[in-house]
């Protein structure tokens, strides 16, 4: 039988937006791409500048995603957990740098850097939500977003407090600095540390969540807290531990970040939170994979849109609303695919 | 005994984590930024006073345990000498080290105020010395009877209040011809030591005094028959208008300017709670409405805006509470179906992209791109009102006033009355449960997009009135923050209550406009509140009834035996 639907006002704006996005997308491919404004070598600079900020976010998404997992809350203040390590780590590497060492050794100069930078996000993770959201478990659902939202603000005004208002640059390591030719193709050396490192995060984390007892309680406890616990697993610790593992990637995500802009601020949390957020739905929340490829997606696709459909639809100065891109891309997924690339319609 | 054993390890992890957050204040730089304000001159500026308060209030909570009265307070003198160890180990290290370079404001100044222009030694001793007495006196305050308790705290805030004020009282104080009390109350940017006994006692016998003439008279008033009852009411009301009309010639015009913001701020908070607070969506675009109403209001009535129609503010208003409308229902109407909290973040993607749109190159033809729109006329068209019979000359903030004051007051009766009307029935019963509502025949779109609608009009009103009051409009203006604050507003005074808003809006919007010191620390504080709130009092400090009962629902669940009491979680740790 067929299926009768009402179909309201909301519905009509629906179509609405999702024709006109539609309709957009291509004109503006189109005119871009038979206008021949960028090169071939140019595209693949923006898309592999896009990867590599696709990798970042990656990263911190999948903070969002394993705490969506297990306590399915945002964390608002995730964002400020990677830009905590970020700001952190600075100063062990400007006292690394200009003592001469990082140069010197620079494997273990930044592996020491990345430590820092993930042991003390990860810290700043577990205050959170030991101070922050234990007390609120069961509280209704806004609760624990209106706190984590003041938790954000706490957290990088904090940061603007004790390390102060200015931007600080991260020291250059001479050896990343020029190009790799891969295949005959020149990529910036700090492209590729960043995208192997954090290829390498992410697969220690899913051997973590797949293969260790931890891990699996973790996953325990995404399927039914309460049965969890009755099935012997710490429930309260188990959290602290996603927490922490969360920061940590938050951390190495703060160090990538430092790498390719280099630099850090107390505010810049905001912006790539938000963008690692919109990655994590954009992959399905609580999906470690879709994170993944929610983060790669999202970078690839702020670098390369601005470009490809605004320019061609003649917007003058298109970079200047790369966040815009961004934002579209939040509020279109949150509207019409929630659940996410990878995910399916919940049928709640 | 083994009571007491715990209590006393109690104290020391408390003690620590008290330590800890004194620490935090002094590094994070709000103690030295109020150190300059004297609360008592020669005696005790309010940065001393912010760092005295941690180690009081720990005392107080870790005494209030307890039978016995020796372990009661050697747990608060316990508590405060760990935390002055603390400090004092601190003090030591970093008069030794020099760590300025990570922790900015770690300065020679800081430290010097730390150790009370002493030696760094010395200062260490003192600290201690000091936080331990601090412990001891918090624990005294818990265990006297609270009929000491009360006056004595009343009178203290009294003091700082008054002393807080210092900037604003005297010149007004000065201009109603009483130099005389302005000199008594204040010496040197603060109350004198006379002055200040004298505030404590009077703040300490009206705290006893003023539950029991309330108690009298609204005795009295309950007696009187049904007619007086009803002339008491229209003349209090009466004096109210009146005292409201007067207000900035009271205050002044520096005053006045405070005024104005904390009713705009109230304005737009009487508008987000009908989306927070009634309909329970939680909008963290709330921005965006404000600024459509300011970037609207710029372009009909600025006679060099690219419209350049240049219309009188109140022609225009009709047209921009109309365009606010729509845009509430465009917004609104594709989020409605998503979950609350995926509400929250697609609001505040809407939030952005209105600004970076305002702000962009791409339609700076309109919008003006960063300088944004100048020449917005005045509201009335004309800067300058005389009054005639009371010889008032009102201008800029005073003339402001007027309009934020008409408009608020409408915004909060239409508020009052959307609540108890068969919409706001509606709005408590979706937001308690959304498929029990609809199942009750609720429709839970269209009262979804009502709430949309009006809080985007209302809103958008907060803009017009901002729009002529600066006589510009800029993109700047229009971030992320202010939705965050207004709804810091909304949480401090309570959801869905009316006089919660106002409350909030003076305390968020007024206090840090009044200690220019506060400004740069509002955000941390607004984080700080936000938390706080939401952990020990989510409906508020002035709660609506109906949505406190909402919010506790879930304790009668949880076991008595759960740690509790005014105890922070922060402190517990």
């Amino acid at each position: 039988m067929r299926r009768i639907r009402r179909v309201s006002l909301v519905d009509i704006i629906l179509l609405a937006i999702r024709v006109v996005v539609a309709i957009g997308v291509v004109i503006g491919t189109y005119a871009t791409l038979s206008a021949g404004k960028l090169t071939w070598e140019q595209w693949r600079d923006l898309l592999i500048f896009g990867v590599a900020q696709g990798s970042v976010y990656a990263l911190i998404a999948l903070g969002y995603t394993l705490v969506y997992g297990v306590l399915l809350m945002i964390n608002f203040a995730h964002g400020d957990v990677f830009m905590f390590g970020g700001m952190t780590a600075f100063f062990v590497a400007d006292a690394l740098g200009s003592s001469g060492f990082l140069d010197a050794n620079p494997i273990v100069g930044m592996a020491i850097v990345l430590v820092v930078a993930m042991v003390s996000s990860a810290a700043v993770a577990i205050l959170l939500e030991r101070i922050a959201y234990r007390p609120l478990r069961r509280a209704p659902r806004l609760v624990p977003l209106i706190t984590a939202i003041g938790a954000s603000l706490f957290i990088s005004n904090s940061v603007r407090g004790l390390y102060g208002e200015q931007v600080k640059a991260y020291p250059q390591l001479k050896i990343l600095v020029g190009k790799f030719e891969i295949f005959g193709v020149g990529i910036l050396k700090t492209h590729v540390v960043v995208i192997v490192s954090a290829l390498v995060i992410m697969a220690a984390l899913y051997w973590f969540v797949e293969k260790t007892r931890t891990g699996r309680a973790m996953r325990a406890i995404s399927e039914d807290k309460d049965t969890a616990a009755l099935m012997g697993i710490n429930v309260d610790r188990t959290i602290s531990i996603t927490f922490a593992v969360g920061g940590m990637l938050a951390g190495a995500a703060g160090v990538l970040y430092a790498i390719v802009f280099n630099q850090v601020h107390w505010f810049m949390g905001f912006l790539p939170g938000i963008k690692a957020f919109t990655a994590a739905v954009l992959g399905g929340i609580g999906n470690i994979i879709g994170a993944m490829l929610g983060g790669l997606t999202l970078g690839v696709l702020e670098s390369i849109g601005p470009n490809l459909l605004l320019s061609g639809l003649g917007v003058p100065s298109p970079n200047q609303l790369r966040d815009v891109v961004a934002f579209s891309v939040l509020v279109l997924v949150l509207i019409f695919r929630p659940y996410g690339i990878l995910g399916r319609p919940e049928n709640r | 005994m083994r009571g007491s054993a715990s209590q006393l390890r109690r104290a020391i992890s408390l003690g620590l984590i008290t330590g800890a957050v004194m620490l935090y204040l002094v590094a994070v730089g709000i103690v030295l930024a109020f150190s300059a304000r004297n609360t008592i001159t020669g005696v005790v500026t309010l940065g001393r006073l912010m760092l005295a308060a941690p180690p009081l209030a720990a005392g107080y909570v870790v005494a209030r345990r307890g039978t016995d009265l020796a372990p009661r307070l050697v747990a608060g003198l316990l508590l405060g000498a760990v935390s002055g160890v603390i400090v004092a180990a601190a003090l030591l290290f970093a008069s030794a080290v020099d760590i300025r370079h990570i922790l900015v404001r770690i300065s020679p100044p800081l430290l010097a105020f730390l150790a009370f222009d002493q030696d760094a030694s010395i200062g260490a001793l003192l600290n201690l010395a000091l936080a331990a007495a601090l412990g001891l006196i918090g624990a005294v305050a818990a265990v006297v009877p609270s009929r000491v308790r009360r006056p004595a705290i009343t009178g203290v805030i009294g003091v700082v209040v008054i002393s807080m004020l210092e900037p604003f009282l005297r010149p007004r104080l000065t201009d109603f011809k009483l130099e005389g009390v302005s000199r008594f109350l204040f010496t040197h940017k603060g109350l004198s030591i006379a002055s200040a006994i004298v505030v404590f006692a009077i703040f300490a016998v009206g705290s006893v005094a003023w539950p029991r003439v309330r108690a009298r008279y609204r005795a009295r008033v309950a007696a009187a028959d049904p007619g007086t009852q009803a002339t008491i009411r229209g003349v209090t009301l009466l004096l109210l208008i009146v005292f409201l009309l007067a207000l900035p010639q009271i205050a002044g015009s520096f005053l006045s300017q405070v005024l104005v913001f904390v009713g705009l701020y109230t304005l737009l908070a009487l508008g987000l709670n009908i989306v927070v607070g009634y309909a329970g969506l939680l909008d963290l675009g709330y921005v965006a409405f404000y600024a459509v109403g300011s970037y609207l209001t710029a372009l009909l009535t600025s006679p060099i805006s690219s419209l350049g129609v240049g219309l009188p503010f109140w022609v225009a208003l009709p047209i921009v509470i109309l365009g606010a409308a729509v845009t509430g229902l465009f917004i609104g109407a594709p989020v409605l179906r998503l979950r609350g909290d995926y509400l929250a973040i697609v609001t505040l993607g809407f939030g952005e992209i209105a600004r970076l749109l305002f702000l962009s190159d791409a339609l700076k033809p309109w919008f003006g791109g960063t300088q944004g729109i100048l020449g917005v006329p005045p509201l009335f068209g004309v800067a300058k009102v005389s009054v005639p019979i009371l010889g008032w000359q009102l201008t800029g903030p005073t003339l402001t006033y007027y309009p934020l004051l008409f408009f608020c007051v409408i915004a909060a009766i239409v508020a009052t009355r959307l609540k108890y009307s068969r919409i706001g029935r509606a709005w408590n019963a979706m937001r308690e449960d959304e498929d029990v509502a609809q199942a009750t025949g609720v429709n839970v779109t269209n009262y979804k997009l009502l709430a949309f609608a009006l809080g985007a009009s209302v809103g958008c009103l907060g803009g017009a009135v901002f729009a002529t009051h600066l006589a510009s409009v800029f993109p700047g203006t229009f971030n992320i923050l202010v939705s965050i604050t207004v709804l810091s507003i909304i949480i401090l005074g309570g959801m869905g209550s009316i006089p919660g808003v106002v409350v909030g809006a003076l305390a968020l919007i007024g206090l840090p406009e009044l200690l220019r010191e506060f400004a740069e620390f509002k955000l941390l504080v607004y984080g700080g509140v936000l938390v706080l709130m939401m952990l020990l009092r989510p409906e508020g400090l002035l709660p609506d009834r109906v949505r406190q009962q909402e919010l506790h629902e879930a304790d009668e669940e949880e076991e008595p035996g759960a740690d509790g009491g005014a105890l922070t979680p922060a402190e517990q740790g």
